[in-house]
């Protein structure tokens, strides 16, 4: 049996009193979820010492985070589900399609090869029908794009020897589905004139950790905590684009490791826009920033609101002269990562993410704005406005300056 | 840097942020936990637990005759925000009405969402209970309502929402529920079906637990009064109550959408001060201190029940800034850009250590008031 090392004592605040069910956007939308005060605080404190119990309903769990943030005790909500959903994993076993599905960097390597080919298969009903029948894949459901010219093809650079020197955490969705957003970034950072390098990086194991591969997630996150600490003891600020990555080296990697690397290197890691703000506010920020007559839509993913610093995309954003944006105020979009792939949970992505559709139809923008590109998977398919990252607007701005 | 940090995010901390940015100043929220409004029954009484009015209210908050009008602007104020959100308030601080909760009880109380009628003196009601949700009971309803109102002729009956669920079930998860037609449909079906049964006609009211809809709470209402023939109510009782999620999911939604910065998952560990003025809060966030810069502060942390005083062997404690306190829980050399609001205000101002909602609804619009007039004084330009 597997026998987890969880030093989490924080279930021993829960009052009971429902603030994480009332938040839990898989509790709100079906009753077939167990729930995360009970798969949470009250499995943890009726287990504890005694025999471990593995709890199938737990497999409805995104590992979002919203009964993290809704907590006011300050209960570890999601550290515990996560464990839970390691030991189903563990004791019933793990689907194919699953295993598949959470390794997300093996996946884009693979697909990114064979990029224009993958992208064509992806698209044909007939191989999405297979996939629906062998893997469990809903052939409805539209997939991000893989490229060959993949951000590892394009970018080298390993070290940088600016006076700020960024250490980029590009995660998987950057590095094989869109490029674009790596070069924004690298772009935007040169007209602040910061270099950015690329350290040896995994997965950061949040598709793991979502799958109950726990061990896998763990290896991948000692692997990144040791070659990034590398960089931060040198100086160096790890930056990223991906909320969910973000989520995981400032928050995850602690929960789960509560090593002193972890701790270390949480204290170096930001957002990209987070970062940016922080220019701002010491004055570093280039601010030859193009007018833009454009009104955006933002959409907040929960791995972002659950940082807890405010909305830096929209801080930034507002910068650019003319420009408008306004939070759409929605809640998941539930595509979840890899959850929204899954046929048997599809139903409940897609009346998550209803909600979402409707408040960016309400704002009615030019298009919709998000870090997340799982986020940005749904809103594709929920909406008919355009997505974009924050880095890519910036890069626009600065390229269009003069 | 912000004009406006306000800490907490109850009843007192969004309305103060909700004013705050709509007078155009550039506000944050800083928050631990989705706030209190989740735990209320989403009525506002005057004092709760007593059937005080207006004037007893005013003494019990020691606030003088020329205050009252400034009282009912706020309440004014609130209803038309409630009205703008798609989730109007209905009440009079001047005229209470008394109201049946989950329990049975009968309360006063003075703002009310439009899901909720007072309960008669007499007449013939039927108290109305779902399978499965255990926190509210019909036949333990109707017999503490007859205690109160021995004129009322009071039937019961419990129907089935038609799911099943792996989990306790919630007035919230029946809410949600009832927001979908074929679930409205086939709770009135049963409803009409006992109704023949039991041979009851005409009664003048319907008892349900809070669970009318949430998004579709209008619909729900509407379809059960014409459906029936008579009034419905909501009976509001253990959270979690739809009558509160409502107001709560609205004020968040409106709170985002105008642009308050909401900084959750946070605690306060400290701030720093040049002399009485507050510069910046220290806030934890997952792994790091950060520093959130403002010109006001709001302190809407709530009384002992909402956190933000913890009693200690040694006395009250406030627990976001670490101030001093006197033995109410009020503070003492409150820094002069920090504004505690509702329950903030010390256990004066609470009984059963609750505000009862009207005094953090006018006390909010009442300090946010001044605090936006020192923000314009002191900081120039407004920053929207």
């Amino acid at each position: 049996m597997l026998d987890f090392d969880l030093f989490e004592q924080t279930y021993e605040k829960c009052l009971k009193c429902n603030a994480c069910v009332v938040n839990c956007p898989v509790s709100n939308t079906t009753l077939d979820f167990g729930g995360p005060k009970h798969l949470g605080p009250e499995l943890k404190r009726l287990v504890n010492q005694q025999q471990t119990i593995d709890d199938k309903r737990i497999e409805l769990c995104t590992l979002c985070g919203n009964c993290d943030m809704s907590c006011p005790e300050n209960v570890h909500v999601s550290t515990l589900t996560a464990y839970a959903k390691a030991i189903h994993s563990d004791q019933s076993g793990t689907k194919f399609r699953d295993f598949v599905l959470s390794n997300a960097e093996t996946v884009g390597k693979l697909a990114s090869s064979f990029g224009p080919i993958t992208n064509l298969a992806m698209g044909m009903k007939p191989v999405r029908k297979v996939m629906e029948m062998v893997m469990d894949i809903p052939a409805e459901r539209q997939f991000p794009k893989y490229r060959f010219k993949n951000f590892k093809r394009i970018y080298h650079k390993k070290t940088a020897g600016t006076k700020r020197k960024v250490a980029y955490f590009v995660g998987c969705y950057a590095t094989y589905n869109a490029p674009e957003v790596a070069e924004s970034f690298i772009k935007v950072m040169k007209y602040n004139g910061i270099e950015v390098a690329v350290p040896d990086q995994k997965c950061c194991g949040v598709p793991m950790f979502a799958n109950g591969q726990m061990t896998q997630g763990l290896k991948n996150a000692n692997y990144n905590i040791n070659s990034l600490l590398e960089y931060t003891r040198q100086g160096y600020d790890v930056v990223l684009t991906c909320t969910s990555c973000t989520m995981a080296l400032k928050k995850e990697y602690v929960s789960f490791l509560k090593s002193a690397g972890a701790k270390e290197l949480a204290s170096h890691v930001y957002d990209a826009d987070e970062y940016l703000r922080l220019l701002k506010d010491s004055g570093e920020l280039n601010m030859d920033l193009s007018p833009m007559k454009e009104k955006a839509g933002y959409y907040a993913p929960c791995h972002m609101k659950a940082q807890g610093i405010g909305n830096p995309a929209m801080d930034i954003l507002e910068l650019i002269p003319g420009y408008e944006i306004q939070d759409v105020g929605a809640g998941c979009c539930g595509q979840c990562g890899t959850f929204g792939f899954k046929k048997e949970k599809y139903d409940v992505s897609m009346r998550i993410g209803k909600p979402m559709a409707e408040a960016v139809k309400e704002v009615n923008a030019d298009y919709t704005v998000t870090e997340c590109g799982m986020c940005k998977n749904q809103l594709d398919q929920l909406t008919d406005k355009v997505v974009k990252h924050p880095m890519q607007i910036l890069a626009e701005a600065y390229d269009s300056y003069r | 840097m912000f004009d406006v940090v306000v800490i907490g995010q109850g009843l007192s901390g969004l309305l103060s942020a909700i004013s705050a940015k709509e007078q155009g100043f550039r506000t944050a929220l800083v928050s631990i936990g989705s706030g209190k409004i989740i735990q209320s029954t989403g009525v506002m009484d005057l004092i709760p637990g007593s059937h005080g009015g207006l004037k007893e209210w005013m003494e019990f908050h020691q606030l003088t005759v020329g205050q009252k009008q400034g009282a009912i602007d706020a309440v004014e104020q609130f209803k038309e925000l409630t009205e703008r959100l798609g989730y109007p308030y209905s009440g009079d601080p001047e005229k209470p009405v008394q109201i049946v909760t989950g329990a049975g009880h009968v309360k006063t109380t003075t703002l009310y969402p439009q899901t909720i009628k007072p309960v008669p003196e007499r007449g013939h009601v039927v108290v109305v209970g779902f399978q499965g949700i255990s926190d509210f009971q019909p036949a333990y309803v109707a017999g503490n309502l007859h205690k109160h109102r021995p004129d009322l002729i009071i039937d019961t009956m419990k129907i089935s929402l038609g799911k099943h669920s792996q989990r306790t079930m919630t007035q919230l998860d029946a809410a949600r529920l009832l927001d979908q037609e074929e679930v409205r449909n086939e709770c009135l079906t049963q409803i009409k079906q006992q109704l023949t049964e039991k041979n009851i006609r005409r009664p003048s009211l319907f008892i349900f637990p809070a669970s009318l809809g949430i998004e579709n709470w209008r619909k729900t209402v509407e379809q059960f009064t014409r459906e029936l023939g008579t009034a419905v109510t909501e009976a509001p009782g253990m959270p979690p109550n739809a009558t509160a999620i409502r107001l709560n999911e609205r004020l968040k939604k409106q709170a985002v959408r105008l642009g308050i910065r909401f900084y959750s998952d946070t605690t306060v560990t400290g701030f720093k001060a040049d002399g009485q003025m507050i510069q910046s809060l220290m806030i934890k966030t997952v792994n790091q201190v950060t520093e959130l810069q403002g010109k006001q502060f709001v302190l809407a942390t709530g009384g002992i029940l909402g956190g933000g005083l913890e009693a200690t062997p040694s006395g009250l404690k406030e627990t976001a800034l670490g101030l001093k306190t006197d033995e109410e829980g009020a503070l003492l050399n409150c820094p002069v850009n920090l504004h505690p609001v509702g329950a903030a205000n010390g256990l004066q101002n609470t009984q059963y250590g609750i505000t009862g909602g009207i005094f953090s609804i006018v006390s909010a619009y009442q300090t946010i008031n001044q605090v936006c007039q020192l923000a314009s004084v002191e900081g120039g330009t407004r920053s929207a």
